[in-house]
């Protein structure tokens, strides 16, 4: 609500050439809502960081529990680590174009390579600090490696590895719009790169809230109600 | 009477510290086993090898049994399961159904008197009640073997007095082979029939009741 006031409190005292005021943005996406090219460029989007999230969630998930579950190969696995958590999002946004061309391939490889650090480093942490007490009372009473990891290893990792994804998705989503507004024919990041060049400004400013939208539905309506049923004998 | 647990010049080693060194017994089915000794002897150690939680650095260690259960110091339970929870996993693991570990998990959470508790996640329970979780997982694998390392030090002496009292009515329906670690003769008398004193990492001395 403060947000929404402050908005309101600068664009009216700036030039709407360079800040659309809420009504204005508001009015603007409803307008556009109803037309099959707005849902074409947010469903695009959408598609593009669900798939990565999937792939890269999947990838630093199954990764971390084999590198906190041996030492070896999470030494292995440090350099790459290092390095896709060091290199700047801009030049794997660059070497993703240069890679995979402007089509969604580009995209999806960039959230994936983006989330599946920040999920793995959560996981393998996690599976470190996993009770080890709870670990012997699996193994006296011979629980199955696949019974140890849903029983034991995911609900003990599951809080901080909600806030990781959620934190993975926030960023993959800021990415994603980065790089289709760099060199992308559809999705969100392209259509507030064409708003911007004809300077519609309160479109832009509804894709901005459609962007936020798309994180919105990730962390409120999926993640946060997973990571509460994770968490609920903690209330 | 069988022969359930034995133990042939079995050494314990962790790094430079040696636990048990060549250290022989031989334990009958059905025996109730008082391990008595001050503490950092290798009790807790014995019942881990036993358990298969460590290996000898040598010797040889027998064990008939094919269920063993463990009551810990402390109860272990997993957080995130409620009390029913708790017991049925090992149910489940062992390859119960699900219908067949909810009977067997109440029954047994029944017999400590936590029937009302079932639905209750372990951090909404008393210490005693928790410890009392522990034991009713462990017995309602219905173990041929039961491992307790001084399951009940942690309580107050109502409370183990009436735990103990529970144990000895289950021992008398189904008699098992009973390995108890304990610092307190007194306690393990009450249930044992016969008592290991270990005074040192290569000797103990028996004692039958």
């Amino acid at each position: 609500m403060l947000l929404l006031v402050g908005w309101q409190i600068l664009s009216l005292n700036m030039h709407e050439i360079v800040l659309a005021s809420p009504i204005q943005a508001t009015t603007a996406l409803w307008e556009m809502i109803q037309t099959p090219y707005y849902f074409e460029h947010f469903l695009v989007t959408l598609k593009r960081v669900s798939i990565g999230i999937l792939i890269g969630g999947f990838a630093g998930f199954f990764l971390g529990i084999v590198a906190g579950l041996n030492r070896d190969i999470k030494c292995l696995l440090e350099p790459l680590r290092w390095l896709t958590m060091s290199v700047p999002p801009v030049v794997v946004v660059v070497l993703a174009m240069l890679w995979f061309g402007m089509g969604s391939t580009m995209a999806i490889f960039l959230i994936s390579v983006l989330v599946a650090p920040t999920i793995y480093i959560n996981t393998a942490r996690g599976i470190e600090m996993v009770d080890k007490d709870l670990v012997e009372v699996a193994k006296v009473y011979k629980f199955s490696p696949l019974t140890i990891l849903k029983d034991v290893y995911t609900p003990a990792i599951a809080a901080p590895l909600s806030a990781a994804i959620v934190l993975g998705t926030c960023q993959a989503a800021r990415v994603v719009v980065m790089a289709e507004l760099l060199g992308a024919n559809e999705g969100v990041g392209y259509a507030i790169g064409f708003t911007r060049s004809n300077l519609e400004i309160p479109q832009l400013f509804a894709w901005i809230l459609t962007t936020l939208f798309i994180v919105a539905i990730f962390e409120f309506i999926l993640f946060r109600p997973i990571q509460n049923y994770f968490v609920r004998w903690k209330e | 009477m069988s022969l359930a647990i034995s133990f042939d010049k079995v050494s314990k080693r962790y790094g430079n510290k040696e636990i048990l060194c060549n250290l022989s017994f031989c334990i009958n089915t059905q025996d109730i086993v008082g391990l008595l000794g001050p503490s950092g002897i290798g009790k807790t150690t014995i019942l881990k090898l036993i358990a298969g939680l460590e290996k000898p650095t040598s010797g040889k260690i027998d064990i008939v049994s094919k269920k063993i259960s463990y009551v810990f110091q402390e109860p272990r339970l997993f957080p995130w399961k409620t009390t029913l929870q708790n017991v049925m996993l090992p149910l489940e693991a062992a390859g119960f159904s699900k219908k067949e570990a909810i009977e067997k998990a109440k029954d047994s959470l029944f017999s400590m008197g936590l029937f009302d508790f079932i639905d209750y996640y372990p951090s909404k329970l008393s210490g005693g009640m928790r410890q009392r979780v522990s034991l009713a997982r462990a017995l309602s694998m219905e173990p041929d073997t039961l491992l307790l390392d001084e399951p009940f030090s942690a309580l107050d002496t109502k409370m183990k007095d009436s735990l103990v009292e529970i144990l000895k009515g289950r021992l008398n329906e189904n008699p098992i082979t009973v390995l108890y670690v304990s610092h307190f003769p007194q306690e393990v008398k009450k249930i044992a029939n016969k008592i290991f004193t270990i005074s040192n990492k290569d000797s103990f001395t028996e004692t039958i009741i």
